[in-house]
């Protein structure tokens, strides 16, 4: 039986004027396990994932990485301290910083003797931009250096917040293929947020489905 | 645990800043609880209200000519084409790099008895030597001018950048309602970019308050003169202290003002309709007359001083860029360098943390500390040099003087006046840089520092430049309080113009008042920079 990399219990949060956004979230996440939670825009996914990230702090419930609780009611580990990856539509690549040293950016283990960040840049194909900056590739590039980027640093859990939204239908597909492979490669525990549906199913374990600030596994049959 | 240590100091550095920036001025202000000695009767008797009448005919005056040259130049810009416009549209901020002392220098150099253009036109009309052609300008007349036309750029810069956000429709709505174009420029256009022109007028107010320079070249009476004098001629610097909390209470009250029309400003700009604006070109005498309203300011403000300088300057065979002209001039870099990186550095430690959002008092206090531009130099410079003393003598035994006379009070001054300077160039970098780009670097395991480090300073790398260059040329032009805290024997650039102009070697004032508006023409390039790039859907 395989570990639980991700635990969640009991998670409620509300805004200021007491508005929940999230209400009793249980969730729990596998080694290696990819999961899709889709929603309408502003249900609170995003939220969910932000709170996981350590971006926001929850107002009740605890959330557990291996084992160990990275945030309840009362505290917080910071971001930088729970290795985890996040890639958000927008890519959010470092401007000043070439491929190659944005892709280096969080990798700590400066003594490996592999050059790691070129690892990435090849699985996803972008090994021959790693000189360039963002601004001179293309959308669907800046997507896999941010992929490649928040892989490298070899994360528990990878976040993704509708990644591909921002890309066209065949270059969507295309990725979409590639990056699954690079997940089973990896053994990457994953957590996509999504709208699309098909998208869910085609790289999900499990779908959960979030309506009124609560979340529930769906019963479709994903494209494994 | 070492992290946790540098944590708390970097959220400590804003209000130790505070603290150290509050100081002098509360000094100044419990002055007036203080006793309150016989020289007031001497004041009250016979200058306090020569110091009230003068300074508010001042600034009254200043306002009124700053306001009409600095609203119609920016209406003109922005609404009409003509010829020379394009060069007027920059041109007209140009007098920003002449402090005001330097043009009441090169005012009184030009049309005195035997000044330049007096001995010019009396040759060229072969008058005899006793025929003054120009008026006196060494009275309030002349001060008024002086002001007005260096410092309305003030006026000029935030009005026009209202009036380019002005809504076009609005404008259109307004002709088609029966208004003709000059009705619509005072009964629409002003109007609705009152907030900005009140925030414009009020540093107007503030500087012509604060000006030590050119009211004591005039022999003016002001609040300044008068703080001074009581200080350095009566020797009191309790009464000093009193006049200047007098002074800082107005001048707080225009603070008070200026800040809320900012802020004000901020919500009648925006137009989600927004409609880039129709230029209209203008033609023949129209055209011509548009030329000479734009361009007379620039050539008082700008043109003429410049050019009393090089006549000057050459009159000198250039000698005066001597030996002691380049000490002076390292002096003044040097002061420059070091206030501005301080300043850089405190503005973007406290941005930094207002970022990180750990608790709003960051931000309480960046606007709290913004307001150090309103205090005039001399105030400031009497509540450090106060401070100092106190300091001195508790806390350093012994006959020596350790920091009194020393370059830390200078320093410390220019750090006040010149914070909000840099404080408003990193916090609008601060807004380019989007926020996810913080959070992706913290999930890549990014603390606090490397944060910094990494990604901010990079990415602010402009707006760092820029902050530092800004508050060299302010540094360079700073008068009283340099004049005032400098150590014994240490000149800067602007204390040599003021020194020669006082024992009125108008020649040798020259070079370095050369060089300060040299200096003063940095920040000029950097606002053209922004001028340029403010004129989105330019459309001619």
């Amino acid at each position: 039986m395989k570990e639980s990399v991700l635990e969640i219990q009991n998670l409620s949060h509300s805004y200021e004027n007491g508005n929940y956004i999230l209400e009793n979230i249980d969730l729990v996440v596998k080694c290696g396990e990819i999961i899709s939670i889709i929603g309408a825009s502003g249900c609170g996914k995003t939220t969910l994932l932000r709170i996981i990230a350590g971006l926001e702090k929850q107002s009740r419930g605890t959330v557990e990485i291996n084992h160990s609780i990275v945030s309840d009611a009362n505290f917080s580990t910071p971001p930088e301290n729970r290795n985890i990856g996040l890639v958000v539509q927008d890519r959010a690549l470092f401007p000043h910083l070439t491929i190659y040293e944005n892709v280096n950016f969080g990798i700590r283990n400066l003594s490996s003797e592999i050059d790691i960040p070129l690892e990435y840049l090849k699985l996803f194909k972008v090994e021959n931009l790693s000189k360039k900056y963002p601004h001179e590739i293309s959308g669907g590039e800046q997507q896999r250096v941010a992929l490649a980027r928040s892989m490298a640093p070899n994360p528990d859990i990878l976040l993704l917040d509708e990644p591909f939204n921002a890309l066209d239908k065949q270059l969507k597909t295309e990725l979409h293929n590639e990056t699954k492979k690079i997940f089973r490669k990896k053994n990457s525990t994953v957590i996509i947020v999504s709208h699309d549906i098909e998208e869910a199913k085609f790289f999900s374990d499990k779908i959960y489905k979030m309506k009124n600030g609560q979340l529930a596994e769906m019963s479709i049959m994903t494209k494994n | 645990m070492q992290k946790i240590s540098v944590i708390k100091l970097w959220v400590a550095i804003p209000y130790i800043v505070l603290a150290v920036f509050v100081l002098p001025i509360l000094i100044i202000i419990s002055s007036i609880f203080g006793e309150w000695s016989e020289n007031w009767s001497h004041l009250y008797d016979y200058v306090l209200f020569d110091y009230i009448y003068n300074s508010s005919v001042l600034v009254i005056g200043v306002l009124f000519v700053a306001f009409i040259v600095g609203t119609s130049s920016a209406w003109l810009v922005t609404n009409y084409r003509f010829p020379g416009k394009d060069f007027l549209e920059w041109a007209l901020i140009l007098p920003l790099a002449v402090p005001s002392y330097i043009l009441a220098y090169t005012f009184t150099g030009l049309f005195d008895t035997f000044g330049t253009a007096n001995i010019m036109l009396r040759e060229l009309l072969n008058f005899e030597e006793q025929f003054s052609l120009f008026p006196n300008v060494r009275n309030l007349s002349g001060a008024i001018i002086v002001f007005s036309f260096t410092l309305y750029p003030y006026v000029y810069l935030v009005t026009r950048s209202a009036f380019l956000n002005q809504s076009q429709s609005m404008l259109e709505a307004g002709r088609l309602l029966g208004l003709n174009s000059f009705q619509v420029f005072y009964k629409l256009g002003i109007p609705i970019i009152r907030p900005a022109l009140i925030g414009g007028l009020m540093l107007v107010a503030m500087e012509t308050l604060s000006d030590f320079g050119a009211v004591e070249h005039f022999a003016i009476q002001t609040f300044t003169t008068g703080i001074f004098r009581t200080w350095y001629g009566m020797y009191d610097i309790q009464t000093a202290m009193q006049l200047a909390s007098m002074l800082l209470i107005f001048i707080g009250l225009f603070v008070i003002l200026e800040k809320y029309s900012r802020e004000k400003a901020r919500y009648t700009t925006k137009s989600s309709t927004f409609k880039p604006k129709k230029v209209n070109t203008l033609k023949g005498q129209s055209a011509f007359l548009a030329f000479a309203f734009c361009f007379i300011p620039v050539f008082i403000g700008f043109i003429l001083p410049i050019s009393e300088l090089f006549i000057w300057m050459y009159s000198y065979n250039m000698d005066y860029f001597n030996e002691k002209f380049w000490e002076t001039a390292a002096n003044t870099i040097f002061l420059g360098i070091i206030s501005a990186l301080l300043c850089s550095f405190f503005a973007l430690i406290i941005n930094f943390l207002i970022r990180l959002d750990i608790n709003n008092l960051s931000r309480v206090v960046s606007s709290f500390l913004s307001l150090g531009y309103g205090v005039p130099g001399l105030i400031l410079a009497v509540g450090i040099v106060q401070l100092f003393v106190w300091l001195d003598r508790y806390f350093f035994t012994g006959s020596e003087i350790i920091l009194t006379g020393s370059l830390i009070g200078l320093i410390f001054a220019y750090v006040i006046k010149s914070y909000a300077l840099s404080n408003s160039t990193i916090e609008s970098g601060y807004e380019r840089i989007s926020i996810v780009l913080d959070e992706s670097a913290r999930t890549l395991k990014t603390g606090n520092f490397r944060l910094l480090s990494k990604i901010h300073v990079p990415l602010l790398k402009t707006s760092l430049l820029t902050s530092t260059l800004i508050v060299i040329s302010e540094v360079v032009k700073e008068l009283p309080a340099t004049l005032i805290l400098r150590p014994f024997n240490f000149e800067t650039l602007a204390v040599s113009t003021y020194i020669y102009a006082a024992e009125e070697r108008m020649i040798q004032a020259s070079a370095p008042a050369i060089a300060i508006v040299l200096v003063g023409l940095i920040p000029i390039i950097i606002l053209t920079k922004m001028i340029r790039s403010s004129r989105i859907g330019r459309q001619y």
